[in-house]
């Protein structure tokens, strides 16, 4: 506030101030009507990171469905050599009295319906020594002539089954932009959450030391295995070492290798009828959409 | 005692009990693998190794997912097609009545995994092949699966000794998972080239890369050079 000099208004001078005082107010008034109503700018400079942390959290409330989806498929599907993510199934044997080629289909039904207490079957198909019996979700095939049976079904596991098939983007259509959809959430939520707070915690320094820890390990693991190509470079080296038969170690030579050997009953890979043209092209068009 | 000491301590002990577990189990792992370490110390009549490197032995295969087709026998239809000068079309019943083979094959799976010494029975390429008199400029077998999945394999590769249209393993039906009724059999190549649910046979000229051939995966896809990805 403009401090006149004192007593400048009381020696009886003519009140020059007042316009003064007027022009004195004006900025009062434009600070205080910026601070009623700031620029767009001064807005953005002021709250930016508060928006920031509440789109964070709204996005994160959308996203939590599918994360969940993703992640708990993630891990289902990440260990398929392990279990079955998306079936639990059974399969057992049992041995019955044989049954000839001879005997009426009706009747070889009857014989296997009796002695393995089965129902009446959906659909029955009989081939060379086989006899099918389906049923919801299970099939009994029967070897007539040994008399095996191998009696075998499986279920959909709950929620894994459907979210596995999400994960896998195997219905197409809508799911590959929501899919793309959620994608660009998780970026939004990635890097706003590099900048929700400031100061020692944000990314001055534990923010800066987790975020670096966090892309250090995939750029890590890219090093210390080699990467995409260290395969390539692991067979190279060892054609290098020990070429195998037909195999100079050239990369760039055609993907094509011998036929097995026909008399070797275990696998082979030679044969005395292969020209060893080993300059055959390999004609392989661009890569196309695959039908699924 | 401090907040920032107990988070700390936290950390540690969280730490060390993650990487014992996982060292435990690891350790757990490799002492009881007996069959893998058996395994790679055979050699095959080739002179390759009998494991492929980075597989280890399994007893069972293993299921690793896929559209399932409708795995009854009498929905099942192989097509035998493409450059060929008769294609014809087989079902369950006609398969069998081909002449059949049942030999004792390795398959290894691109995860990992292998299972060796499976009693496969069924219709070798070959013979269908022979059936269907393919044409000379044929260079290429398409395998063709439920839903549109296939697989591409080399000619002389396809038409190995080995490699079959196969409806049976260790005297079983494959179970639905496993591709039944029918599926096929590449055997010296990753598993992922034996296409489950098979629906048909297609001779072709140019390559076509297949499902998982144009999702990353190696074209060719010989284990023994470990060409798992493209």
């Amino acid at each position: 506030m403009h401090e006149g000099p004192a007593g400048a208004s009381s020696d009886g001078a003519a009140p020059v101030s007042e316009p003064k005082a007027k022009e004195d107010a004006a900025p009062q008034k434009a600070s205080a009507a910026s601070r009623l109503n700031p620029s767009f700018t001064t807005l953005v400079r002021k709250r930016w990171r508060g928006w920031l942390r509440s789109i964070h959290r709204d996005v994160g409330y959308l996203a939590v469905g599918l994360t969940v989806i993703y992640a708990v498929s993630g891990l289902a599907i990440n260990h398929l050599q392990d279990w079955d993510p998306n079936f639990t199934g059974f399969q057992r044997e049992y041995t019955i009295a044989p049954i000839g080629a001879d005997v009426p289909d009706a009747e070889a039904v009857a014989r296997v319906r009796e002695a393995l207490h089965l129902g009446v079957p959906r659909d029955v198909y009989r081939a060379g020594d086989e006899l099918h019996l389906t049923y919801d979700g299970r099939t009994v095939v029967v070897y007539g002539d040994s008399g095996q049976v191998t009696d075998q079904g499986q279920s959909p596991r709950f929620f894994l089954r459907v979210a596995n098939w999400l994960h896998y983007n195997r219905g197409k259509k809508a799911w590959t932009y929501i899919a793309d959809g959620y994608a660009v959430l998780l970026l939004y939520l990635a890097i706003s959450g590099l900048f929700m707070i400031k100061g020692k915690l944000g990314l001055r320094w534990r923010g800066l030391l987790l975020a670096g820890l966090g892309a250090g390990i995939p750029t890590a693991y890219v090093l210390l295995s080699g990467g995409p190509n260290a395969n390539e470079r692991k067979t190279a080296d060892a054609s290098a070492v020990a070429p195998s038969a037909g195999d100079d170690g050239d990369d760039n030579e055609p993907i094509e290798r011998p036929a097995p050997r026909a008399t070797t009953p275990g696998p082979a890979t030679d044969t005395p009828g292969d020209d060893g043209d080993d300059d055959e092209p390999i004609e392989r068009p661009p890569v196309r959409t695959p039908p699924r | 005692m401090s907040r920032a000491w107990e988070r700390r301590q936290f950390l540690k002990t969280a730490a060390a009990g993650t990487a014992f577990l996982a060292l435990g189990g690891a350790l757990v792992r490799l002492a009881a693998d007996d069959l893998t370490r058996d395994a790679r110390a055979e050699t095959r009549a080739d002179g390759k190794k009998r494991l492929p490197p980075g597989q280890r032995v399994i007893e069972k295969l293993k299921p690793m997912g896929g559209d399932e087709g409708s795995g009854d026998v009498k929905d099942f239809r192989l097509r035998v097609h493409g450059l060929v000068k008769n294609p014809f079309e087989l079902d369950y019943a006609a398969l069998l009545k081909l002449p059949q083979v049942e030999q004792k094959v390795d398959v290894h799976c691109v995860t990992g995994w292998s299972m060796l010494d499976g009693l496969w029975k069924g219709v070798t390429v070959a013979l269908l092949a022979e059936k269907a008199g393919i044409k000379s400029e044929a260079r290429h077998v398409i395998f063709e699966a439920a839903h549109g999945y296939t697989a591409n394999v080399l000619l002389k590769e396809a038409l190995a000794p080995q490699a079959m249209v196969t409806y049976r393993l260790n005297g079983k039906p494959f179970a639905r998972k496993h591709g039944a009724p029918v599926r096929g059999l590449v055997p010296d190549l990753y598993f992922w080239k034996s296409a489950k649910w098979l629906t048909g046979i297609r001779f072709v000229k140019n390559d076509e890369p297949g499902y998982w051939e144009t999702r990353g995966y190696n074209n060719h896809a010989d284990p023994w050079k470990e060409e798992r990805y493209a």
